[in-house]
């Protein structure tokens, strides 16, 4: 952070976290439009996934103290609901849809070869944090089960095989990128 | 008053009460492991069951308001049947080692197995956390006992007011949690204990007491505490003359069923050696008033330290009388030789009330100054 | 803003809407845009762009027409209010699509210089004229899929643009508020809804006039009007379609229950994994405030209102109110024991009304058409109109809207096209996980809240999943068990450790280990859950074990080895 003398009010914000990390400006905004107050947690923890990628320790305790909510509540309130996620996320994800429609149109199929193409069970993130694997309770696209989600784009009437080819793809486009980097 | 009906026995309770308050407070009882006369409700042990007149389904009587006319059973084959089956499911989520448990005999989930008969769990024994922590020396965690009546979590919020911990995750995996089940020294925590005290199984455990003796084994005695004025209850349990842990009694005049970290945890001076028990004179003063022989002079070094084992050293033990003659006639030598206000009182915050009344009384009329201050204001 | 702006904005809509002759809807919800509607409604727009002529044809972005399957979905809507559905619409099709409606006149000609792009797009339309394959796409409009529905929740869904508060006004929007606001009293409107006999939609059916009732005879100067829409039924997507594809709608039921009971504060309480529904529920709301629809003075009276969006964040039991409530307030989403009821003591203890999506969007239409109107419509005890998903073994599968009291043989054989290829219809599951399973022996149940729960399942919000002979019944109870082992919030013990013995049983039977009683043991075990749990969730658990234990003994018999 190099413009200390600023004027301006989100900067100097985001100077007061130690880290100058600019990500807390969002952070503040939200919790400031919700007056700081105890029951918006959920909603700032939501910002502050959206913004961070994941919630951190740090980032937990910071919102504990910003809100005046005890520390153990803030945890116990993010550990409860399963869509906070306490690890960084891979660059692409894969989520499969695993309701009741997806399920009696073999879901789990999908679910199986998804997991022994990354070689990682559901809900973690390849060591190389290109690729997150996980599950959801029904997207709600029902009249096109089974469904998978790749990167945000719904894969309707999907096949083991189809998915594991787009997720294939964008592994090889990933290839080619990083031997790209190493020539250069 | 609300008039209402429990087990054929009639009784008659303030508006706003709930039924299983109603019932223990009139000798009748009914089987409930969350619930704790000074914390909120919550609902989730299931056991508190009864069957009320007009009604198809047993309600739970801790959240069933006293209603006038109310007609209330609290025991029945169909009563008995659910809460056989719901302790069933708490014992398959506990490890049955009663034998070798600290806390056989005053555990609540061990009263109702053997109430309801429960020997072992039907089902497939599945403990959902085996976190087991020792981390501060007042008490561990041994999740695997816990039962998630969530009675620690609120006496921690409710009574306490620090909230250093709370439930996180859910369903099967729920645990007590201090952030990301940190030590407790890191969280919040002012290691009150009261968590401990109102915990029904061996979860939470003092340590003092591991290994040392059973409910059985132990002696009880009601004190006060003396860490400070407000005079708490207290209830040591003792084996063999020796401290095992300390806790509020029921219904403690002060304190309700609670108290602080002092009164639960700092009683280990009791039997410590470096405990004084009687009055002492300083050796030179001694010598000065006949009662040694030897004379001494101070050192260099302050006679006054407390770490100093070998008290007997620089001091001589006196009888009260002595003791007493002895500061009074200093007080009023030096009274008379530099007036009344060369002298200063400082009371304790661990005496009552009454005790510093009178001795700011005693100042005033007796000494003549008004230089009395009191620890507490520093 | 007074009504009679509204109406101008309104006349003005509809007055632009009669300039064309005819109006191309394409749906855009979720099901048709992963089938590719984005490119199809790209390709639509880009011909009649590209067409000869064209100023009379208007290609309109709408929301769900129902048929999921068969997506992309098209309809051509003439002036005259005749209109033809087309399926399975990409590209291609969507090309010879404008190529035949649009008119090849030379007199009518655009007077327009075409750049390169749409000169090719000119010379494809050109041969997609010629095509002959647009007859295939056509669905019969005699299809019982359409026929056998009543649209009164979904009516306007399909046809509004759910981005245009101007086309929700020219669709009548917002007349059903007026009139509950100028014309009728608060006790009016709650004994108008009474009337209807409309019952909750979220699945236990309580009556909403009476819920509304009593919220209204609270005395508090602070009281909430909380919208659940945390539609958690695996197999159930009613609710995010219609705050999709016609949010105002909800946001107008929501405002007249709002006025009914006193109230001047609301919440949508939506679930993270449907991200365009909350979007489009906060666009409602900022172009509602937009208008002086929501704030201080609603339509130019004295009623006030306003309203706000909180999202869930992946917790079924959140659907449950108390939990519903506990999560708004920013909380662990647990629920708590009743009474007292959130219609005494709700959100931050003030008196509130949960009622789900479904439920609000079918207000407006009740006080429009009138109560006795929509109570002709349904059964004695079950009035109006239900929304279904259908989903699973089916050829035909999307979003259904049928009166009360419709057999499941006429969903599933007349409106579902039956099941696909040689299997066979087995088994109807309605209510989610804490539903049940309906053998094909009952198929003349009349889907209504007493006759499902006679069976053991529940009306539910509306998840319909048919399952035919191919899929194993104890499999399928232990997947529901799965969920609720999963989504079980913890706080009471027959759920959260009943649930997992439950599984562990299951588990056991379907490995071929278990024994002889361990059937029984199941269903007492199920029982023991149902009848001492905290909440619904609970409750209602053991529904999918205890369904198909009933039904379908004999398959979870034949899994236990006879010589045990």
């Amino acid at each position: 952070m190099s413009d200390t003398g600023s004027s301006n009010g989100k900067l100097k914000k985001a100077q007061e976290h130690p880290s100058g990390d600019e990500r807390y400006v969002t952070l503040d905004r939200t919790m400031k439009r919700f007056h700081n107050e105890k029951d918006a947690l959920l909603e700032v923890l939501h910002s502050a996934q959206e913004t961070f990628g994941y919630l951190s320790e740090e980032l937990l305790f910071y919102i504990s103290n910003h809100l005046h909510v005890p520390l153990s509540q803030v945890y116990g309130v993010a550990t409860f609901y399963h869509q906070f996620t306490f690890e960084p996320q891979g660059k692409h994800n894969c989520i499969v849809c695993t309701g009741t429609a997806c399920h009696v149109k073999g879901s789990s199929e999908i679910v199986e070869e998804m997991s022994a193409v990354l070689n990682i069970p559901v809900g973690k993130t390849t060591d190389d944090g290109l690729f997150s694997l996980s599950t959801a309770r029904c997207l709600g696209c029902c009249g096109l089960a089974p469904v998978a989600v790749i990167n945000g784009e719904i894969q309707g009437k999907a096949t083991p095989e189809t998915i594991a080819e787009k997720v294939g793809r964008i592994l090889a486009d990933e290839m080619v990128v990083q031997d790209q980097e190493e020539a250069g | 008053m609300i008039t209402l009906s429990i087990d054929t026995k009639t009784i008659q309770v303030a508006p706003d009460t709930n039924v299983l308050k109603a019932a223990l407070d009139n000798g009748i009882h009914i089987p409930h492991l969350c619930y704790h006369p000074d914390l909120s409700i919550s609902g989730g042990c299931r056991l508190c069951l009864v069957e009320v007149e007009g009604q198809d389904q047993p309600v739970l009587s801790c959240g069933l308001t006293a209603a006038e006319g109310m007609v209330i059973q609290t025991q029945s084959e169909q009563l008995t049947e659910l809460r056989r089956g719901v302790l069933d499911l708490f014992i398959s989520d506990h490890p049955l080692d009663c034998v070798v448990c600290d806390k056989a005999g005053s555990c609540t989930l061990q009263e109702y197995a053997y109430e309801y008969g429960l020997k072992e769990t039907s089902y497939e024994p599945t403990v959902s956390s085996a976190l087991f922590q020792d981390d501060n020396p007042f008490f561990l965690r041994d999740h695997q006992y816990c039962i998630l009546c969530g009675r620690c979590v609120r006496v921690c919020d409710e009574i306490v007011g620090v909230h250093a911990i709370d439930f996180a995750n859910r369903g099967f995996e729920t645990n007590i949690a201090t952030p990301y089940d940190g030590p407790m020294i890191d969280s919040t925590c002012v290691f009150c204990g009261n968590c401990v005290q109102v915990c029904p199984t061996a979860a939470l455990m003092p340590v003092s007491r591991l290994q040392r003796g059973r409910e059985w084994d132990l002696d009880r005695t009601l004190s006060v505490c003396g860490y400070c004025g407000v005079g708490c209850q207290i209830e040591y349990a003792t084996k063999d003359n020796a401290i095992i842990y300390a806790q509020a009694p029921e219904h403690g005049a002060a304190n309700g069923t609670f108290l602080c970290t002092k009164g639960r945890y700092g009683w280990d001076f009791a039997t410590s050696p470096e405990r004084l028990k009687q009055p002492m004179l300083r050796r030179d003063v001694a010598h000065k008033l006949g009662l040694t022989e030897e004379p001494w002079e101070l050192p260099e070094t302050s006679p006054l330290d407390i770490r100093n084992p070998n008290v007997e050293q620089y001091f001589v033990p006196v009888d009260w009388d002595t003791a007493l003659e002895f500061v009074s006639s200093r007080l009023s030598e030096i009274t008379e030789s530099h007036g009344p206000d060369s002298i200063m009182g400082l009371a304790s915050a661990r005496c009552t009330n009454e005790d510093n009344y009178l001795f700011q009384k005693f100042m005033r009329a007796v000494i003549g100054t008004n230089n009395i201050d009191h620890c507490a204001r520093l | 803003m007074s009504r009679e702006k509204l109406d101008q904005i309104a006349e003005k809509e509809q007055a632009r809407q009669s300039q064309f002759d005819k109006r191309i809807h394409c749906c855009i919800s979720t099901a048709c845009l992963s089938a590719g509607a984005g490119h199809t409604i790209q390709t639509l727009r880009d011909s009649v762009e590209a067409a000869p002529t064209g100023d009379e044809v208007e290609v309109v972005q709408t929301g769900c027409m129902g048929l999921c399957s068969r997506g992309p979905l098209v309809r051509v809507q003439e002036k005259s209010g005749e209109e033809v559905y087309y399926a399975d619409v990409d590209s291609e099709c969507a090309e010879e699509l404008v190529a035949k409606t649009v008119s090849w006149d030379q007199a009518q000609a655009k007077q327009q210089k075409l750049s390169s792009e749409l000169q090719t797009v000119r010379a494809r339309l050109e041969t997609a004229r010629r095509k002959r394959s647009l007859k295939k796409h056509i669905l019969s409009p005699d299809m019982p899929f359409f026929t056998k529905q009543v649209k009164v929740v979904l009516r306007d869904v399909g046809y509004v643009d759910p981005e245009k508060l101007e086309d929700y006004l020219a669709h009548g929007g917002y007349e059903a508020l007026h009139k509950v606001l100028t014309e009728m009293s608060p006790e009016q409107v709650c004994d108008e809804m009474l009337n209807s006999g409309l019952r909750g939609r979220g699945g236990a059916g309580f009556p909403t006039g009476l819920k509304w009732n009593f919220v209204r005879r609270e005395q508090s100067d602070v009281k909430y009007v909380v919208v659940n829409g945390d539609e958690g039924d695996p197999g159930a997507y009613m609710d995010r379609t219609v705050m999709e594809d016609n949010p105002h709608q909800v946001l107008e039921g929501m405002m007249i229950a709002a006025y009914a009971v006193g109230a001047n504060h609301g919440y949508f309480y939506i679930r993270a994994e449907y991200p365009i529904a909350i979007d489009r529920i906060r666009g409602a709301i900022r172009a509602a405030r937009r208008h002086g629809i929501l704030g201080k003075s609603v339509l130019g009276t004295d009623f006030s209102y306003n309203a706000d969006v909180r999202i869930g964040a992946g917790a079924f039991v959140c659907g449950e109110e108390t939990a519903l409530i506990h999560s708004i307030e920013g909380k662990r989403g647990v629920p708590r024991m009743r009474p007292p009821y959130p219609s005494t003591s709700g959100l931050w203890g003030k008196p509130t009304v949960i009622n789900n999506v479904e439920t609000f969007a079918s207000v407006p239409a009740i006080i429009k058409e009138g109560a006795d109107w929509y109570a002709q419509i349904g059964t004695e005890k079950s009035k109006g109109t239900k929304v279904f998903a259908l989903a699973g073994q089916l050829t035909n599968t999307g979003l259904i809207e049928v009166p009360m009291g419709i057999t499941l043989k006429e969903i599933v054989y007349e409106i579902g096209g039956d099941v696909p290829g040689d299997a066979e219809f087995k088994a109807a599951q309605t209510g989610g996980p804490s539903g049940g399973c309906i053998p094909n022996t009952h198929m003349d149940t009349p889907v209504d809240y007493e006759s499902l729960q006679e069976l053991g399942s529940i009306m539910g919000s509306g998840g319909l999943v048919i399952i035919d002979s191919t899929t194993s019944m104890p499999e399928f109870a232990r997947f529901f068990m799965d969920f609720c082992v999963d989504e079980s919030c913890g706080k009471c013990v027959p759920c959260r450790v009943g649930t997992v013995q439950i599984r562990t049983l299951l588990d056991k039977i379907i490995e071929g280990r278990g024994e002889p009683e361990d059937l029984d043991k199941l269903e007492a075990l199920c029982q023991l859950v149902r009848s001492t749990s905290l909440c619904g969730l609970g409750q209602s658990a053991p529904n999918p074990v205890l369904s198909t234990l009933r039904f379908f003994r004999h398959e979870y018999e034949a899994l236990i080895p006879t010589n045990a």
